[in-house]
């Protein structure tokens, strides 16, 4: 009631003149897209949700139901394993394009001159390439016959090197994946920085890497927190660069997913690894945004 | 004293000189974002059937593809996806944009909020809930399902572009059209539309080479026959690994590239700066 109140005072304030036609409009403009989500959004992940719920029956087919076994099958340290390297090759993957991402953004936002938009769409295009076909492309340049071990051992250093099947090769194709995602928001915070915050924190600090960490890193800690966001969320639920650079030794839960769906004909099990996925994702959205708030607050 | 400091701050972007170790290692990282792509289209003009040893050149590749039947129904179901989702997802995003821009009732800003939740949803998420949809509907699985869950997942897309565009843009024009006589379809038209019209474009590009190279939500919802390209190529991976694959995959990077440079040229062409880029870096 009271936020009722509200809304109408908001409306009040801010929109001075709206006359009912204009109101009718916006309505009309707002009702098939809204329509649109509600059915094709909406009700899609509540089914989800209800055939996490269910089972197969006998004749092999997904029916709906109000049991818990699939998240008890999911307790099973099989799965529990999966789920833990899944969590862990999304942190990896976070943490290694914070830590790559972060100076390729410094350098073009601070030192990047006249050719700062040039480098930008330099850094962008080659993210618009299908995500198959790069992922694909590592996976030929790391195979045991691939062009890295071909120029490996024409060096004649070593015999080549193992590098498809392991936990390194995915979550560098995750990373390869999306690390754009982690520079630009970063490189957008370090553009809106006023650097004479920079030439006061080198009156203040000794070195330029003191004034780096004390100055320039929390003042961008928005566009971190943007890049972390953007970068976890899809390595999480990721499974083409665990399919194609790893193996079922490297599984994600999207392959679990993906394997009850397309090979294990156990949808309703599928679905309540999805409800999970989502669930990890919700709790991951409420520290984010909890902590941009704090940074909102502070800067 | 004042303008001492304004020129040190001005100046404070070069001020501390180039660290030769942070341009290096750019240089490297830009490098290392390109051999993989780079090497997939070297190795599609490969007259060897390798991908690690360049025997010549060759586009023989490119013939075997271009005489495949069924890879070529496949480029083409890939267009028309792309394609109808693109005008759909338009035209539904820039009225959900327009309505969230200019209403703030409580619908309006759920709707808001909900329009951005497939953004951050990890695409799987959305294909499960897609196929189980269509599953629950005893709807079969063809190009339709894949259009139908590629508009769904570009609306957010658009609605989040234009409305960047919408909220740069004083209402005030609109409502000097309202104010010489246009009713406010009218002025919509007139005034709005052509307004925020390289935007649209721009997201349109986007949103076609965005579905054009989706495979996970087209895995998902694809029936049989015609696959769409990136499912086509998926299987094909798992089967053999052989320079057919780069051949095709170098036309697919070729159709985006060329999309993603289209966006980012034809706003200017038109005169406005608002291209796909400052979209992109929120710049």
């Amino acid at each position: 009631m009271s936020l009722q109140v509200e809304d109408a005072l908001v409306d009040a304030t801010t929109e001075k003149r709206r006359s009912p036609t204009r109101t009718r409009l916006w309505g009309v403009l707002l009702a098939p897209p809204a329509i649109w989500m509600i059915v094709f959004f909406i009700s899609s992940i509540a089914i989800v949700v209800m055939l996490s719920f269910g089972h197969v029956n006998d004749v092999g087919k997904a029916v709906f139901g109000f049991s818990l076994d699939n998240y008890k099958a999911l307790a099973d340290p099989v799965y529990l394993k999966v789920l833990l390297r899944s969590a862990m090759f999304a942190i990896a993957t976070t943490v290694i394009s914070l830590v790559l991402g972060y100076p390729v953004a410094y350098t073009i936002a601070l030192h990047g001159g006249k050719y700062k938009n040039a480098l930008v769409a330099f850094l962008v295009i080659p993210f618009f390439a299908s995500y198959l076909i790069r992922m694909y492309a590592w996976s030929t340049l790391l195979a045991d016959e691939g062009l890295v071990n071909q120029l490996l051992r024409d060096t004649g250093l070593t015999e080549g090197i193992r590098f498809l099947n392991t936990p390194g090769a995915v979550v560098a194709g995750l990373v390869y994946g999306s690390i754009v995602f982690m520079v630009l928001p970063i490189y957008a915070s370090l553009e809106r920085m006023d650097t004479a915050l920079i030439e006061a924190g080198k009156d203040l600090y000794h070195s330029p890497l003191q004034t780096f960490f004390a100055v320039t890193v929390p003042a961008t800690r928005a566009g971190m927190l943007g890049g972390v966001l953007l970068v976890f969320l899809p390595a999480l639920g990721d499974f083409v660069s665990a399919q194609l650079l790893g193996g079922p030794s490297t599984y994600m839960i999207g392959n679990l997913i993906q394997q009850q769906f397309f090979e294990g004909h156990d949808q309703p099990l599928g679905s309540a690894l999805t409800v999970v996925l989502m669930l990890a994702l919700l709790v991951f959205m409420v520290f984010y945004l909890r902590a941009t708030q704090r940074v909102n607050r502070e800067t | 004293m004042a303008t001492d400091a304004m020129t040190q701050a001005r100046r404070g972007r070069s001020v501390e000189g180039k660290p030769k170790f942070a341009v290096a290692f750019t240089a490297l990282f830009m490098f290392i974002l390109y051999v993989p792509i780079v090497v997939v289209v070297l190795f599609s003009f490969n007259s060897k059937k390798s991908l690690s040893v360049f025997g010549g050149f060759s586009t023989r590749w490119y013939q075997q593809f271009f005489h495949d039947e069924a890879l070529l129904s496949s480029l083409r179901a890939s267009l028309l996806i792309a394609f109808v989702a693109m005008l759909a997802s338009i035209v539904l995003g820039t009225m959900l944009a327009l309505a969230l821009e200019r209403v703030s009732s409580r619908p309006a800003r759920i709707t808001g909020t909900v329009a951005l939740i497939p953004l951050v949803t990890p695409e799987i998420v959305t294909g499960v809930a897609a196929l189980l949809f269509f599953a629950g509907l005893g709807m079969k699985l063809s190009l339709v399902t894949v259009i139908l869950a590629e508009i769904t997942f570009s609306i957010s897309y658009v609605a989040v572009i234009v409305r960047g565009r919408l909220s740069s843009m004083s209402d005030e024009v609109e409502e000097a059209a309202r104010d010489l006589g246009c009713t406010p379809f009218q002025a919509l038209r007139l005034v709005t539309i052509p307004t925020i019209l390289p935007a649209l474009i721009a997201a349109g590009l986007l949103i076609f080479a965005l579905v054009f190279d989706d495979f996970v939500l087209a895995f998902f919802t694809t029936g049989v026959d015609p696959q769409p390209l990136s499912v086509r190529i998926y299987s094909e991976i798992r089967m053999t690994i052989s320079p057919a694959i780069n051949a095709v995959g170098t036309c697919m990077l070729l159709v985006s590239v060329l999309l993603i440079s289209l966006s980012l040229i034809v706003p200017r062409l038109l005169g406005r700066k608002d291209s796909s880029l400052d979209l992109i870096s929120g710049g």
